[in-house]
């Protein structure tokens, strides 16, 4: 007892009078968000400048030379041929992604939401191509979709000649894109299942109450509910879709042709493949741009769309 | 919430759910039973959903062809200090911008967030050029240094952010009277109770690290030096085809150890992410 | 044990100021309650003497030290939470050691005064539980606890009761009245409840936006209100306000006259607040006292007693009776007032006259 008043009272020394206690806190702070801040900067804000600076430039790597050029990259942007086809291709690839994996989700959710026994088990699996690495994942895919592989073979067992679907424009666009989206539509199915657990019972009660028939109750009162977060997941997936880059590489190298070639395949094709640098920055900075112009419409969109925010 | 459902509506509701499992379960199944099946068995026709005979030898060539143990350490261990780095880094910086008052918060909070907004995938040329400079190309630095600092740990401070906020301010207070200064009420009161949010950022940290193959093609260019995503598509036989029993077995070596992982604590890990993406 | 003594203390944000020069005197091991509305600055001034909020002017001594500049760790006070506060990833023993594990008490010295913490709170069976298994009184208990094993020089309370039921309430207020008595640590208490106030203090000291209204005994407030705002605030249910001006009769409210009671601060045709507190009503069946008939509103029987709104005049005001009193709305009673217990106030509110 007399020890820890004798301790609280030789803690009360003064600080000098220049750290307050509202100054050793904001030292505090920059110290907990220096590792991050310091991150953010050289790993993020000095590359982006960097890929415009290089976007500038015709960067040959074979004969070493490092040309500022302007615009002409971005000339070559607007005149480039194959980027219609990339930018085509990503777009089928990153509609087709979300439309499959939104609206599958929420069917997995409102599915997984019943009052089953055994449900959770179910949930498990549904889930587990989440956590099975990715590159695995896409190489039996892979291996499954060869042309006598086994999805054509459980097809000829009942007598149907299946294509060679990683060979084929529109089977290989099909291909990528499904399975991508059973890799990772547990993700958003968790998601969703979360928030229509978070639906209030006695709305569905009071529908009920009211005569109102279950998809009914489904469209007026659990969609507007979850909407919230079926914008969030929308955006979330889109951005994700923009970034697939395993399952191109490892299923189709982007073809046949260019089907399958999206923007960041092609940009790593470009940067790392055939060493244009400069090209590649120029590409990267389209694909930023398009990020970005996605999340800030989509976040515009939010106003108009989502009936209710918590 | 709904009326009780009917016996045949049951019926019908397991019916889809099992016909939907399909793809989710059977690619796995097909992996690992394709794994241990004679190489003239993979594509045999009716195909055998039970292996009707074993060829262990398989796997013994997935170490001989390359250096295979090596490659998986290689994963585990920058998975194993990315996780571990994330979390430090992230629960720090998610504690300050939630609790701590200095100046320019909110703008620099607005600049991290940045990172959210800049897949990796657009900054790769550059980062390249400066880890080529630091003379850091074909090691593992870029793929241990970028995800920790840069913009993959962002959406974890945001994680952890978002859950200091919870936390009720007079807890921290009570600790201040208790005689703490920041650094412990972080360690001692904070960090302890942010548990469940720290248990989601290892999980998606670990899962993004372990699944990276963008950047292992980027930067590493030595078998020795590779990880598992990437050593899995250089089994491949002397025209560029891949060897397919044996991509098969390394698959199913580099999958299944997270699976059991993920059966075992399935709870964690659903809850974990579920909790995760509400908030983010 | 200390004096606290704060000096002119004031608050601002920015622009806003919030604590307009604040002077109190707390003795040596007295109970004083700050009370008030919610936003009047109690509980901004309770944060500021713990050294959670700054002080944006003014001095604040705890003892003979000038503490404004300190940590609330080098204040040696302890405080206890409206939400208790506790860590909810410790035991109740751990909670309570806490403190004194961080000022480099050991181990021993650390179990001996969690223990005695414990004896004397009843918490001794709960000392390895976890908060969450304990009742909503046990964490009160476990909140005093943690704030008494350090034996600091001041105890401070932030509406530590306002968690709780009414009747937990009651039995509450008893214990930290009686630890004082035992402890005789200085003690600041902030609440908004009225009722904890008298009961509690010492000395109450009534605030309403950011300025000290009154300071005194809890009877002294109650009997001598220095202006309306403490006489409305002070007693439940509130003390009747009627304004009008003073004539020759005595006081008139529209076509009332109501007695005065003898006052040096005031003139004829003075317009004034007339308060009288609703139990200095009687039925008039006091022969020799001034009666005024009232119309009944409301008879609310409590069964001890009966309260009765009634129009007297153009205001309504409060009685409550002893008797038991049947009739209904409309009817006329006769009543009489307690002269030697009215209230006179400064039309504005702002000061007594009698």
């Amino acid at each position: 007892m007399a020890v820890a008043q004798e301790n609280a009272r030789a803690e009360g020394r003064s600080f000098s009078p220049f750290w307050t206690i509202a100054r050793r806190d904001s030292l505090a702070g920059f110290l907990f968000i220096a590792p991050q801040l310091v991150g953010i900067i050289a790993f993020v804000l000095i590359p982006l400048g960097l890929v415009f600076w290089y976007s500038l430039h015709e960067w040959n790597v074979l004969a070493n030379t490092f040309t500022y050029t302007g615009g002409q990259n971005y000339r070559m942007l607007i005149e480039d041929e194959s980027l219609l086809e990339v930018l085509g291709a990503t777009a089928i690839f990153s509609a087709g992604l979300v439309i499959l994996n939104m609206s599958l989700a929420l069917l997995l959710a409102v599915l997984l939401n019943q009052k089953l026994a055994g449900i959770a088990i179910f949930r498990t699996l549904f889930f587990s191509p989440v956590v099975v690495s990715l590159v695995a994942w896409t190489i039996v895919w892979g291996f499954l979709l060869q042309k006598n592989g086994g999805i054509n073979g459980m097809l000829l067992m009942l007598g149907i000649e299946g294509p060679n679907w990683l060979r084929e424009e529109t089977t290989a666009m099909i291909s990528v894109i499904v399975v991508q989206v059973f890799k990772n539509v547990g993700l958003n199915m968790i998601l969703f299942l979360a928030a229509l657990q978070g639906v209030p019972k006695e709305l569905y009660e009071a529908a009920r109450i009211d005569g109102a028939p279950a998809f009914k109750q489904f469209r007026r009162i659990t969609l507007p509910l979850i909407s919230p977060t079926i914008l969030l997941t929308s955006i979330i997936t889109i951005v994700g879709s923009l970034q697939v880059f395993a399952q191109i590489a490892v299923l189709t190298q982007g073809g046949p042709g260019l089907s399958t070639t999206v923007l960041v395949y092609y940009l790593y094709q470009q940067a790392f493949q055939f060493h244009f640098f400069g090209y590649g920055s120029t590409l990267s900075i389209l694909l930023f741009a398009i990020v970005a112009i996605l999340t800030f419409a989509q976040w515009q969109m939010r106003k108009r769309i989502v009936f209710y925010e918590s | 919430m709904k009326a009780e459902l009917s016996p045949r509506t049951r019926t019908a509701l397991y019916g889809l759910m099992c016909v939907l499992l399909i793809p989710f379960v059977f690619p796995t199944w097909w992996m690992v039973t394709s794994s241990i099946k004679p190489i003239s068995d993979i594509f045999a026709f009716p195909p055998q959903l039970i292996p009707q005979s074993y060829d262990w030898t398989t796997y013994s060539k997935v170490f001989e062809l390359q250096p295979f143990v090596r490659q998986y350490w290689n994963s585990a261990y920058i998975a194993a200090l990315v996780t571990v780095g994330t979390m430090v880094v992230s629960s720090m910086a998610g504690y300050a911008f939630a609790r701590i008052r200095f100046p320019y918060a909110n703008t620099i909070f607005m600049i991290v967030l940045l990172g959210l907004l800049i897949p990796s995938e657009v900054t790769i040329v550059p980062l390249f050029q400066m880890f080529l400079k630091a003379g850091m190309v074909n090691t593992h630095w870029p793929l241990i240094l970028v995800p920790i600092f840069g913009a993959p740990s962002v959406f974890a401070t945001f994680v952890m952010r978002q859950f200091f906020v919870t936390l009720p301010a007079e807890l921290e207070e009570a600790a201040r009277v208790d005689g703490l200064g920041r650094f412990k009420i972080f360690a001692k009161i904070a960090l302890p109770l942010a548990k469940p949010a720290l248990a989601s950022v290892a999980i998606f940290t670990f899962l993004h690290s372990w699944n990276l193959f963008l950047e292992p093609i980027v930067f590493l260019s030595s078998a020795e030096m590779f990880t598992l995503p990437q050593a899995l598509t250089q089994y491949t036989d002397a025209y560029g085809g891949p060897m397919w029993n044996i991509q098969l077995a390394a698959a199913t070596l580099t999958a299944l150890p997270v699976l059991i992982v993920f059966v075992i604590a399935q709870k964690q890990f659903v809850e974990g992410l579920a909790h995760t993406g509400l908030k983010g | 044990m200390a004096d606290v003594t704060l000096s002119d203390i004031r608050k601002s944000y920015g622009a806003l100021k919030t604590i307009h020069g604040v002077n109190l005197d707390i003795r040596d091991g007295e109970f004083v309650v700050l009370v008030g509305p919610s936003g009047c600055g109690k509980s901004t001034l309770l944060r500021m003497i713990a050294g959670l909020e700054t002080i944006t002017d003014g001095t604040l001594k705890i003892g003979d030290r000038r503490v404004n500049d300190l940590d609330p760790k080098d204040r040696d006070i302890a405080m206890v939470f409206q939400s208790y506060a506790l860590y909810p990833h410790m035991t109740v023993a751990t909670n309570m050691g806490f403190s004194l594990e961080h000022r480099g008490a050991n181990k021993a010295e650390i179990n001996e005064r969690v223990n005695w913490a414990a004896g004397i709170l009843g918490l001794t069976n709960l000392l390895d539980r976890y908060p969450r298994q304990l009742s909503g009184g046990q964490r009160q208990r476990v909140a005093m606890g943690r704030a008494i094993v350090r034996n600091p020089q001041v105890f401070l309370f932030d509406e530590p009761l306002s968690n709780l039921d009414a009747k937990l309430r009651v039995v509450m207020r008893g214990e930290i009245k009686a630890l004082h008595r035992r402890l005789k640590t200085t003690t600041i208490y902030v609440t908004h409840d009225q009722v904890e106030a008298m009961t509690m203090a010492d000395r109450i000291v009534v605030l309403n936006g950011g300025r000290v209204e009154q300071i005194g005994a809890p009877l002294d407030l109650y009997d001598r209100p220095a202006n309306q705002f403490v006489a409305g605030f002070i007693g439940s249910p509130s003390m009747n306000f009627l304004t009008g001006t003073i004539t020759e009769q005595g006081f008139q409210t529209s076509d009332v006259v109501l007695p005065l009671p003898a006052s040096k601060g005031t003139v004829m045709g003075q317009a004034i607040v007339y308060g009288i507190r609703p139990e200095h009503f009687r039925l008039n069946d006091h022969p020799g006292r001034a009666s005024v008939s009232a119309e009944i509103v409301l008879i609310e029987p409590m069964g001890s007693e009966t309260q009765v709104t009634m129009r007297l005049g153009d205001t309504q005001v409060i009685g409550v009776f002893r008797e038991r009193i049947s009739g209904t709305t409309g009817d006329i009673i006769n009543i009489s007032l307690d002269i030697d217990a009215i209230h006179l106030f400064s039309g504005d509110g702002a000061i007594r006259l009698n």
